[in-house]
């Protein structure tokens, strides 16, 4: 495994001030990964990318690049590509989009000849579909259009390894989604290493070969993203990673590869193969708003909770239904694809799910310090 | 993901929402700013009354001129506004009866949560006890009983945003007017002040109308949406007339996500179907969305859409393409997207599959397939003149 990861990281530790922002951080990162690290605001994250740039300097651990214990290496010797959101500051204003490209190249210690320099802009220009930009200035192109010449510029630079700090969060919905598709192109086409933050876990959830979940200084937890999406390691990720209903409960009773919950809504039956939590432990449980049924067909399902429909949405593709049940101040959502079913004026209804789509928590965090009020308070 | 008809046998009547009438009739509204600009250009809309009015469009399309219009601090060039009744087009902001929240809140600092919404009642002529009863009901309904006697200071973004809005709709107003006010806030707390929008409009049973660019918002909010472009208006409708009988191609390439073709109209045509033939081949449409009498299109170039959800990989429908798979993006909680690629000759394009049930998907080459009624028609590209589809709506 040592000799496959290209960035490897060691018990990192880093304090700002008596704010501890990154602790006992352990990763390592393989050779071609596309690993996206997401987390709430002020959870390190941005921290964590500074200090394998080297532009920040943790207080203790290790980084290793490609092998190599990385402290002895000022940042512009580290052959890291950098792309950060504010681009508009770091493209040159008086270059042109061909200029501004060439800089990177002319900057490395061996630079190649104007030929291939030349080749080199053309490829990476015709790769971001670019090219009729080539002799424009920053201020004549859109801002996608610049979000693009500085990928260019910091791609074209062939680093084995790019960080990303969430460059396309002030691009708008649509060419938001379309960098999103380009990016997992360009990962492929470039096999270099990606690691890319962002707070966006929508985009997040596309783009990772691996995701790494943060809170506040340390990581929650690392996987794939349907790993971490159907596994969360605890009610924290569960919850920061994709939508979700949460209840408070406690564990009346243990059977085989189930137990059963009391919860606000009433009992439920909730699947646990592992070990088992002690009988009247406290967690919550959490259910994906897409497992859920509703209506009439919430009978065939084990756990059923007499609800009323309290707001329906159709967004084109999917629909979402808000319902709320008593003894539970927050509605929950469940969400079928398409649009949404005849369901005239009654709002009595049933939502229905089967034990295997819940999941019951006693850890909220890592961190040890977090309770369930704190998740839902996050969210504020 | 189960199947979507869990609800279909609880009613056979389609939900019908009553209409409580018109709150909001804009007719003919004209801004011209000093400068010569046109930003509003003789556009007219009405909102129901206790309906979620969205109006989107990209930036400069003049839905901020729109909204100043509406709130009374621009004097328009032109054109009527009527709210419940009654002209307000020259009345004064302050007797108009329309509450505002903006991004950034504009709380005062200096007084506490309750004390910031008590203080527009203050005006009002109400007696204490009537002013204490609102007040009380809207710390309970935006669930800021505990914060009351905090200053705005020490909440989080989302605890401003709510008070921002119980501020105004103390009031009590006729209509309130939202100006992208979940602008600045992260993914996550975003999603969760949308569910609370949604659920405070119910429980207050006004008129909203919101002004974003941000189209995913739009389609989770509204009751009725307004797409401008360029000063006016491409349609107004409900989210599924949007979605699904999209106007023009403006509106369904800035609404959800499509693929769009272009192709001519064939002359031999039933009144239920129409074939339509494009580089990549001929396929069957529906005339459904079409405006004009078939017979009045045949033989000019149109385009039209499929939604990414309502292209299947399998041959089982009337219409199929070639195409080789490019990449697949498995989204854990939503629907899996495969990128396509389609070639014939010197024609290629790129295709977007979208689907919730797929578990694996073949690489190299596949058949997609659709019906001809999720082929929709497009017969104008914008209300607005000399907008070219490729340069102006698909491109970058």
């Amino acid at each position: 495994m040592a000799d496959q990861s290209v960035i490897s990281i060691d018990s990192l530790r880093k304090q700002f001030a008596d704010e501890l922002v990154l602790d006992r951080i352990d990763l390592s990162i393989n050779d071609g990964e596309f690993c996206v690290v997401i987390g709430p605001s002020g959870c390190g994250k941005s921290t964590l990318l500074k200090c394998i740039a080297g532009v920040t300097d943790p207080d203790s651990g290790e980084i290793h690049l490609r092998g190599k214990n990385a402290e002895a290496t000022p940042a512009r010797n580290r052959n890291i590509g950098l792309v950060f959101q504010e681009f508009e500051e770091t493209l040159f204003p008086h270059k042109t989009v061909e200029e501004n490209i060439a800089f990177g190249l002319k900057q490395k210690a061996e630079p190649p000849s104007e030929d291939q320099i030349g080749d080199q802009i053309d490829e990476m220009l015709d790769l971001l579909a670019i090219s009729h930009t080539k002799s424009s200035y920053p201020d004549e192109l859109s801002g996608g259009q610049q979000q693009r010449v500085e990928l260019a510029r910091q791609l074209v630079r062939d680093c084995d390894i790019t960080l990303f700090d969430d460059p396309l969060a002030d691009l708008d919905y649509k060419l938001q989604k379309r960098m999103e598709i380009e990016m997992r192109r360009l990962h492929k086409e470039l096999e270099s290493t990606f690691l890319y933050v962002t707070h966006n876990q929508d985009q997040a959830l596309k783009l990772a070969d691996r995701l790494i979940v943060m809170n506040d200084g340390v990581i929650e937890q690392i996987g794939t993203p349907e790993e971490v999406y159907t596994n969360p390691a605890n009610a924290f990720v569960g919850r920061f990673v994709g939508d979700s209903n949460l209840l408070t409960g406690n564990v009346v009773q243990r059977a085989d590869s189930e137990i059963r919950v009391e919860t606000p809504v009433g009992e439920l039956g909730v699947s646990n193969d592992g070990d088992q939590p002690a009988m009247d432990s406290e967690g919550v449980v959490l259910i994906r708003p897409e497992d859920i049924g509703i209506g009439d067909g919430a009978a065939r399902y084990r756990n059923e909770v007499d609800v009323v429909l309290e707001g329906k949405t159709y967004t084109g593709e999917i629909t979402e239904y808000s319902v709320s049940a008593s003894g539970h101040r927050d509605e929950l959502q469940v969400v079928k694809p398409g649009k949404p079913d005849k369901i005239g004026d009654k709002k009595e209804t049933k939502i229905g799910f089967d034990p295997d789509a819940a999941q019951f928590f006693e850890e909220i965090s890592v961190t040890g310090e977090m309770q369930v009020s704190d998740l839902l308070e996050a969210e504020q | 993901m189960n199947e979507t008809s869990d609800l279909s046998t609880q009613s056979e009547q389609p939900e019908q929402t009553e209409s409580r009438g018109t709150m909001l009739d804009v007719s003919g509204l004209t801004k011209i700013y000093p400068d010569g600009t046109l930003a509003v250009d003789g556009i007219d809309f009405t909102v129901d009354a206790g309906d979620f009015c969205v109006i989107i469009g990209p930036s400069g399309c003049g839905k901020s001129t729109t909204l100043h219009s509406l709130v009374g601090n621009l004097d328009v060039t032109s054109g009527t506004i009527s709210l419940d009744g009654t002209d307000i087009t020259d009345q004064p902001t302050h007797t108009r009866d329309i509450g505002l929240v903006f991004q950034d809140f504009q709380l005062f600092p200096h007084l506490t949560v309750a004390e910031n919404i008590v203080y527009g009642l203050e005006q009002m002529g109400l007696d204490d006890q009537e002013k204490r009863r609102r007040t009380e009901r809207l710390l309970e309904m935006m669930q800021l009983e505990e914060l009351a006697d905090r200053d705005p200071e020490e909440l989080s973004a989302g605890q401003k945003q709510r008070v921002a809005l119980a501020r105004s709709l103390v009031l009590e107003p006729k209509l309130l007017l939202l100006d992208e006010p979940l602008g600045d806030m992260d993914y996550k707390l975003q999603k969760r002040m949308e569910r609370e929008l949604l659920r405070i409009h119910r429980e207050f049973d006004t008129t909203f109308i919101y002004v974003t660019h941000d189209q995913t918002q739009a389609m989770r909010l509204a009751d009725q949406i307004i797409v401008m472009n360029d000063g006016q208006v491409e349609q107004s409708g409900s989210v599924a007339e949007i979605y699904n009988s999209p106007n023009t191609a403006f509106v369904s390439a800035f609404v959800g996500d499509s693929n769009t073709f272009t192709g001519t109209l064939e002359k031999e045509t039933t009144d239920s179907s129409v074939t339509i033939n494009t580089e990549l081949g001929s396929f069957t449409a529906s005339p459904d969305n079409l405006h004009s009498p078939i017979s009045e299109v045949i033989e000019s170039e149109m385009s039209f859409l499929v939604r990414p959800q309502h292209l299947e990989l399998s041959d089982e429908h009337e219409n199929t393409l070639e195409c080789a798979v490019q990449d697949v993006i498995w989204n854990p909680g939503s629907s899996t997207q495969v990128l396509l690629d389609v070639r014939r000759d010197d024609a290629s394009k790129e295709l977007r599959l979208k689907s919730w049930e797929l578990s694996t998907v073949p690489e190299g080459d596949v058949r997609v397939s659709w019906k001809p009624e999720h082929t929709i028609l497009l017969e104008q590209t914008s209300v607005v003149e000399g907008i070219d589809l490729e340069k102006d709506i698909l491109g970058s």
